[in-house]
This record gives structure tokens, C-alpha cells and sequence, in this order.
């Protein structure tokens, strides 16, 4: 202790030591109880430099990709080959998703079934990449000038990226998919299980499957789960890939170390408003609704409406009944 | 490593050349927290402001005294995204350390000099994933950060410490000079 004072002294330090040190220790408290001082001002610092990135972006962009490809010419050829079967393959696919798309459409069109949700996207450009010790994150060129805000969802061609988590005026920060600090709710399909993909800075983000009892293959396909009304439901995110210690983690199949524009999905979804007491249950089940009990009767009237409105009873009511439940 | 020179600014300039010890830590910061990504992302970027606060603590103490410290640490917590505060409590907790030794630090050249850094900045990025990692262990669910990519950083920074050093020696003898405790 008197060491750092001694220090202190001896720098001529304004400051003493142990009060900068004490200040730092409230600085990480502060920050973790109350980050948004420093996004504020880590939105104007990327702002600021936005028209910097922007033009120096293509000269690295191309050095980038030229450091990356050094280790693929030895392997052309190969590629080249599976890259043709692998097309022939994707072909065939694409006809079956084509026929099974208007297929679900009819049904859903048999079933009034509720319409996906219409999405805004927004397509932004990847102006600069940051892979720290304990972030990695991408800053896009559109910010809240461009309507795109914290918590929508970033994709590129294959899949998801991440999501929006700092907005600036013209510039926003992706948290990647692989991000120690990144949790979606996903679903992994056949069998619709339930997870949480977790990241922890590696490429292939970690399952936390909701129920321990369900057994995964590897390749089955992971989408995100809607929970929560952040993120739209079935966005692709990658396969199921066993970890070697009995575990689960994710093949991404979006590459964010190379995705030059991604689109930012505007999803909000619309507040469910409560339904009126009136409509509860009879109502909401389809059923006409009761005449109000005589007057005359002792009995309190508790379930049956007094007076419901005729107009809130619609003729199609199972399908108005369906709005309420997550799809 | 002390320089015995005076400094050849001429007096009028002397206000100016004492902030160029927290000029060069503001720059690393900057230069090192630019979002360009150069190897595709499988290099993490240096800790070049960490440089001028081990520099100058050394050479020049008066002029990186703990509030520059500070005030450079806030600069690579802003600018590089990652936790708040992280980086500014290794700064100064680094600054202390090498602040207490600085005989000890000062009095190494060649090698040694490198690898006195090399332990200076082991300290910092130690100070920093425990601070993570602490936070990481107090919120359910949350991972342990890896430990290969912080060590990549702290391969990255000591690679970076003789270049930067040139330059900031170069500074030091042809700007800021000696203090007048030092001559």
C-alpha cells in the first residue's frame, strides 16, 4: 500500500494510484451494470470513422481475399469437380422445394392459416471485422438512418450471421453467431427439439438442448425458433455437428469472415393484444355466444358475459382464434 | 533504456511534447482497434496501446502517469467493443506492476527487454480473461471465454513491441527527452 503511494509520488501523478485503480474497478462495474454509456460512444467512434472504412475497405477486401485463396490453388481442380456435383445435386433440390412450396401454400391456403409475418430487409454492406479475445463482431454500413435496430437479424446468402446489437446513425455492430456473448433459441428439425445455441468464440457454436432425453443426428438442420418474438421463425443457422464429448455444437452455414453484404431482417412482431373478457372462452373456441342469464336469478353471474358484442363474433372463428398461438 | 539526453523542443513546445506519451498510447488504441481485418480474421489484432504505457511508465513517468494510463485503457475499451472496463483495469494494474519493478525493467536491454514486456503483457491479458471469466462464471448458462485466442493477442503484441518501440525511442530522444530527475 504505501509502495503505491510511493509510486504515485514519484511520477508526479495528479492522481493516485490506488484511486485510478479504484476508478477502473467501478469503471468494469459500471460498464456491466450500464454498458450503454459505452455503446453511446463507441456508436459515435464507428460513425466517425464510417467514411474511412468505407474506402479503404475495398483494397483489404481484395488483400483479404487474396491471403485466403493462397491455400486454395493447390486445390482447384478438386474443388472444381465437387463444386459441379455438388450443383447438379442442389438442382435437383431446388425442384423439390419449388413443388413442396406451393404445396404448403395450398394447404395453408386450405387451413386459413395465418400468413408469415412480412419482414423489411435491409441490405448493408460489411465495412469492417473485428475478431478480439472476447468479441467478435462485424460493423455494417446502416445504422439508425437506415430504420435498422438492436436485436433484428443479420443474414448473408446461406444463413444467419447474427444480430444487430449497437446502432449508430449510419452504422450498426453484428454480434456473430459466434460470440461468447450470443444465445438464440433454436429448433432442430425433424424432430422440433428445443435448444439454446450458445457461442463461445469458436466457429462452431454449442447446443443446450432444453430436454436431455431427445438424441440428435449430425446433420440435422438447425433453424432459429421464434421464441421470444426477437427473431423470426426458420431462419437457416447451420447442421448438428457432434462435439466428441458427447456433445452438441453448430456448422454455421453462413461464413461471417467472408460475406461482403448481408441483408438485416426488420422483424418486429405485432404486440398480441389480450382479448376482451367477453370473448373468454366461449367466444374464442367459435361458439355463439350465451344470452345472459335472466335477471331474476339469485345466483352471481360470474363466467357468462353480461352483454358481448355481436360484432366480435367472427364467423370464421377458428382461424380468429389462431392469431394467439406462436407459430 | 533511460535516455540521457535533454529534450530538443524548444520550450514553447514543452506543454505540447507532454502529451505525446498519451498521443502514442490514443494511437495504438486507434490503430489497433480499426475493424480491418487483414488475414481474415485468424490473427487478432496487437495490444499496440499497451506499448506507450510500458514505454513511457519506463522512460518517462511523469508524463504516463495513472490517469494516462486510465484514460488509455477507457480509449481500447470504447474503440474495441469487447466488456467495459475490461481493458482499462489491465492498463492500470499492468501500470502498477511495471510502475513498482520499473528498476527492474528499466535496467533490461536486448532479449531480456523483450521478454520484460512479454511478462508485462502476459500480466495485462491475464488481469483481463480473469475479469471475463469472472463475470463469465457469476451468469448462468455463460461460457468460459477460450483461452488460445487471448493468448494469439499476446503473441501479437510482443511481435509488435520492438517496432513500436523504435518508433517511440526515436520520440523520446528527438522530442520528449529526459526529465530533469534522469539527466
Amino acid at each position: 500500500m504505501a509502495n503505491a503511494w510511493k509510486i504515485a509520488r514519484k511520477s508526479n501523478a495528479q492522481l493516485p494510484l490506488l484511486i485510478v485503480i479504484a476508478l477502473a474497478v467501478v469503471l468494469v462495474l459500471l460498464g456491466k451494470a450500464q454498458s450503454g454509456l459505452f455503446d453511446r460512444a463507441r456508436a459515435h467512434a464507428t460513425d466517425l470513422m464510417a467514411p474511412l472504412l468505407q474506402k479503404v475497405r475495398a483494397p483489404v477486401a481484395g488483400f483479404d481475399r487474396w491471403i485466403g485463396s493462397i491455400g486454395e490453388i493447390f486445390s482447384v481442380y478438386e474443388q472444381n469437380l465437387k463444386l459441379k456435383e455438388e450443383n447438379a445435386r442442389l438442382r435437383q433440390w431446388r425442384n423439390v422445394a419449388i413443388v413442396l412450396q406451393g404445396r404448403v401454400g395450398r394447404y395453408q391456403s386450405l387451413l386459413h392459416a395465418v400468413p408469415d409475418p412480412q419482414m423489411n430487409r435491409v441490405l448493408a454492406r460489411v465495412i469492417g471485422r473485428a475478431s478480439r479475445p472476447f468479441l467478435q463482431t462485424m460493423i455494417l454500413d446502416a445504422g439508425r438512418g437506415n430504420q435498422v435496430l438492436p436485436g433484428q437479424a443479420v443474414m448473408d446468402a446461406r444463413g444467419m450471421i447474427g444480430r444487430i446489437y449497437l446502432t449508430g446513425q449510419r452504422t450498426s455492430w453484428v454480434i456473430l453467431l459466434t460470440d461468447l456473448n450470443s444465445r438464440i433459441p433454436v429448433t432442430i428439425a425433424p424432430r422440433n427439439v428445443q435448444a439454446m445455441m450458445t457461442g463461445d468464440n469458436t466457429a462452431n457454436p454449442v447446443l443446450n438442448l432444453v430436454s436431455h432425453t431427445v438424441t440428435l443426428h449430425a446433420g440435422d438442420q438447425v433453424i432459429s425458433s421464434g421464441d421470444g418474438g426477437l427473431l423470426p421463425a426458420g431462419l437457416p443457422v447451420g447442421t448438428v455437428l457432434p462435439d466428441g464429448a458427447g456433445g452438441w455444437r453448430v456448422a454455421l452455414l453462413a461464413d461471417a469472415a467472408a460475406s461482403q453484404d448481408v441483408e438485416i431482417l426488420n422483424f418486429s412482431k405485432p404486440p398480441e393484444a389480450p382479448p376482451a373478457t367477453a370473448q373468454l372462452p366461449a367466444e374464442a373456441a367459435g361458439l355463439k355466444p350465451q344470452a345472459p342469464p335472466p335477471q331474476a336469478t339469485t345466483a352471481p353471474v360470474v363466467a357468462a358475459p353480461a352483454k358481448p358484442k355481436p360484432a366480435a363474433v367472427a364467423p370464421a372463428a377458428p382461424a380468429a382464434a389462431e392469431p394467439a398461438e406462436d407459430r | 533504456m533511460v535516455s540521457l539526453e535533454r529534450t530538443t523542443a524548444p520550450p514553447r513546445f514543452r506543454h505540447l511534447v507532454a502529451t505525446i506519451p498519451a498521443l502514442c498510447g490514443l494511437l495504438g488504441a486507434l490503430i489497433a482497434n480499426i475493424p480491418i481485418s487483414l488475414l481474415g480474421g485468424l490473427v487478432p489484432a496487437p495490444l499496440l496501446a499497451l506499448v506507450p504505457v510500458y514505454f513511457w511508465c519506463l522512460v518517462r513517468p511523469d508524463l504516463m502517469t495513472p490517469a494516462v494510463a486510465l484514460l488509455i485503457g477507457m480509449a481500447e475499451d470504447i474503440l474495441s467493443g469487447g466488456p467495459p472496463g475490461i481493458w482499462t483495469l489491465a492498463f492500470v494494474l499492468t501500470y502498477a506492476l511495471v510502475a513498482r519493478q520499473r528498476d527492474s525493467f528499466a535496467g533490461l536491454g536486448g532479449l531480456a527487454a523483450v521478454l520484460g514486456f512479454a511478462a508485462a503483457a502476459a500480466f495485462a491479458c491475464a488481469v483481463a480473461y480473469f475479469a471475463v471469466a469472472g463475470f463469465a462464471f457469476l451468469t448462468p448458462g455463460a461460457h468460459l471465454p477460450p483461452v488460445p485466442p487471448i493468448l494469439g493477442e499476446l503473441a501479437m503484441t510482443v511481435l509488435f513491441y520492438p517496432p513500436s518501440t523504435l518508433a517511440m525511442g526515436w520520440l523520446h530522444h528527438k522530442l520528449v527527452g529526459a526529465s530533469r530527475g534522469d539527466v
